[in-house]
């Protein structure tokens, strides 16, 4: 069966695109694809002018460290870690000096606006709260591209829009790539570039608003 | 070069993985369920004391049938006639060089005879018990230098040098003061009371028992002793003897007495060293050994099978987290690697819990109370070399434990282990 043919897609450095379609489109496997927590079986991914699909398996994990970051829908922070130490983890993963991964994980919390929250527990933190944790941890590694698969599913609408924001600033202050995945129409209005995907191929793009 | 890790082996990324599977290891430890963390670590702790208390009974008394057989059998080294001799002649002279030997702490000569004894409670003929047993003789004065019969005398006293109508038993032999052996033995006989001794040239004398000693040492309960004078007296000999026991300080294997031995001039006679004198014991070592060695093979299973369960359940349960980890960069072996040590930790504190157990709780009580064995009163014998294998054996197993179920869940796709 296949789950997505004929995508030829460029995404630029510093562009918000969003990814749209009902459910079962492909749009979550597009994103495995281009994220490489999936293997790709025909067609290639070329991410920097790398081919990813020929780095090994290691190669792949060490390429996701340093240039990926990722935020799930279900946060998917480390409970026995406080806020801090999650997002320390990429950094302590590519051998920074204790000192230099504290600094750079504490100057990601205050960019979320969670500064005052670094110490507390996972469990301590609200949904929003943790989300945004978990996009300062994707991204204190100064990853190249951020993926995130629906990100607000589990948020209210306040939280969504404190998100959404979020991703929006980073994306204008550091030129940050995003690559999202939602369906929800009203986050349109926070992409550079909406990406419509139905039967595993790319029914349209558009730009919101 | 490759490890069961699938990875290059580096030793600087080697050492950072360790230093973040060490950081996830112990905020998993001092974050994490504390109930499981001490239900864990109580069944490490109670299979490493399985393992060690079984191996150190056997060893007790492994030991403590040797120590017996030493201080109140055969002392450490035994002379006998030659082969074709029924004595050793010159023995005051034997002894005196003997006893110039280094290493030497005494020597005692005793004489052997078979004899029948006699023993009628009643005095009426009614219910004789008669039974045949070797009859030795020593000199009381020279023997205490040599074994410790004296100091387990359970009733009476022992034999003083001019005692001659006098006799002292082993408690086997006088079926009383709760003898294992009564069918074989005089059945009740008390220290005050009579017996009569036909030694087998034909000789018969009336004794009272002096005493009755108990050193739980079969082959020790079952003599009968007389005097030296006594003996010559029965047998009509003068500076003889059956054996010549000698005991030494142990600074040297008791072998190299022989030579020394051989060197000073005894040529003919047979020399031999404790442990000729207990071959069973030596098949009991064997037997003892084998089950050991299934009482650890069953303990470190236990503890292994422990260890695996809390693993197992722990990364099934976070397998999702895992394939996350794996998702945000982090390499296989970083994960496994926190397993194993999580599981390595477990078996760590599990066997300094049960060592702090075992020197402050089981061996000051098995001093106290030993336990009564057929060869004697046994207590707790750690032996380094066992408690290293045990040691060794349950990290090793520990690490297995930690490895195969962490490996299991990281060979997993990471988007079958994120999304089922």
């Amino acid at each position: 069966m296949e789950a997505l043919k004929d995508i030829d897609l460029q995404i630029n450095q510093g562009e918000f695109v969003g990814i749209m379609g009902p459910s079962g489109s492909g749009k979550s496997t597009l994103l495995h694809m281009l994220a490489l927590l999936d293997d790709v079986t025909a067609g290639t991914i070329i991410v920097d002018g790398t081919d990813v699909e020929r780095l090994s398996s290691i190669q792949k994990t060490h390429f996701r460290l340093t240039k990926f970051g990722y935020v799930f829908q279900e946060y998917a922070l480390l409970p026995e870690l406080n806020a801090l130490e999650n997002v320390c983890l990429p950094l302590m993963m590519l051998g920074a000096p204790a000192r230099e991964y504290r600094r750079a994980a504490m100057e990601m919390m205050e960019t979320v606006g969670l500064s005052k929250r670094a110490k507390h527990l996972i469990s301590q933190m609200s949904g929003g709260e943790q989300q945004r944790v978990a996009i300062a941890r994707a991204l204190v590694n100064h990853s190249r591209i951020l993926f995130a698969d629906e990100p607000c599913a589990n948020l209210d609408t306040k939280n969504s829009g404190i998100v959404m924001n979020l991703l929006r600033r980073l994306c204008d202050e550091r030129e940050q790539t995003i690559i999202m995945v939602t369906h929800e129409p009203e986050h349109m209005q926070f992409a550079d570039r909406i990406i419509w995907i139905k039967d595993g191929m790319i029914e349209k793009e558009e730009k919101p608003g | 070069m490759k490890t069961p890790f699938g990875d290059r082996f580096n030793l600087p990324e080697l050492g950072n993985d360790l230093r973040v599977a060490f950081f996830l290891v112990f905020k998993a430890i001092t974050r994490g369920n504390k109930y499981t963390l001490v239900l864990t670590i109580l069944v490490t702790t109670l299979a490493f004391i399985n393992i060690i208390f079984t191996s150190s009974i056997m060893n007790g008394a492994i030991s403590k049938a040797y120590q017996q057989a030493q201080e109140n059998y055969v002392s450490n080294i035994v002379i006998l006639p030659a082969i074709d001799d029924k004595y050793i002649s010159q023995v005051r002279q034997l002894k005196t060089s003997i006893d110039t030997l280094p290493g030497v702490i005494s020597c005692s000569s005793r004489y052997s005879q078979s004899g029948l004894i006699r023993y009628d409670p009643e005095k009426d003929n009614l219910d004789v018990r008669e039974k045949a047993w070797t009859i030795k003789s020593f000199n009381p004065e020279e023997e205490i230098k040599v074994t410790s019969l004296q100091n387990y005398m359970i009733a009476g006293r022992y034999l003083e040098e001019g005692d001659r109508d006098q006799v002292i038993m082993g408690r086997e032999i006088s079926g009383g003061y709760g003898a294992s052996f009564q069918i074989s033995s005089l059945k009740g006989a008390k220290v005050g009371e009579e017996i009569s001794i036909t030694y087998g040239n034909g000789v018969k004398r009336d004794y009272k028992i002096k005493g009755i000693y108990n050193t739980y040492f079969p082959l020790a309960d079952l003599n009968v002793f007389i005097t030296e004078k006594e003996m010559e007296s029965v047998l009509g000999l003068h500076n003889r003897a059956s054996e010549v026991l000698i005991k030494t300080d142990g600074s040297v294997p008791e072998r190299v007495y022989i030579d020394r031995l051989r060197t000073m001039g005894i040529e003919q006679e047979q020399i031999n060293v404790w442990m000729d004198f207990i071959g069973y014991i030596s098949g009991l070592t064997q037997t003892f050994d084998i089950v050991k060695n299934i009482v650890t093979f069953i303990g470190l299973l236990v503890a292994g099978v422990t260890i695996f369960i809390v693993i197992f359940i722990a990364t099934v349960n976070r397998r999702r987290q895992i394939g996350i980890l794996k998702a945000i960069g982090m390499k296989e072996r970083i994960i496994i690697l926190s397993y194993i040590l999580q599981a390595a930790f477990y078996a760590f504190l599990g066997i300094v819990a049960g060592l702090i157990f075992i020197h402050i709780g089981l061996v000051p009580y098995f001093i106290r109370n030993p336990l009564p064995m057929p060869i004697g009163l046994v207590s707790l014998a750690l032996v380094r070399s066992d408690m290293a294998v045990a040691i060794i054996s349950m990290l090793l197993v520990s690490v297995v434990a930690g490895f195969i179920p962490s490996w299991m869940v990281t060979r997993q796709n990471i988007i079958k282990a994120i999304w089922g």
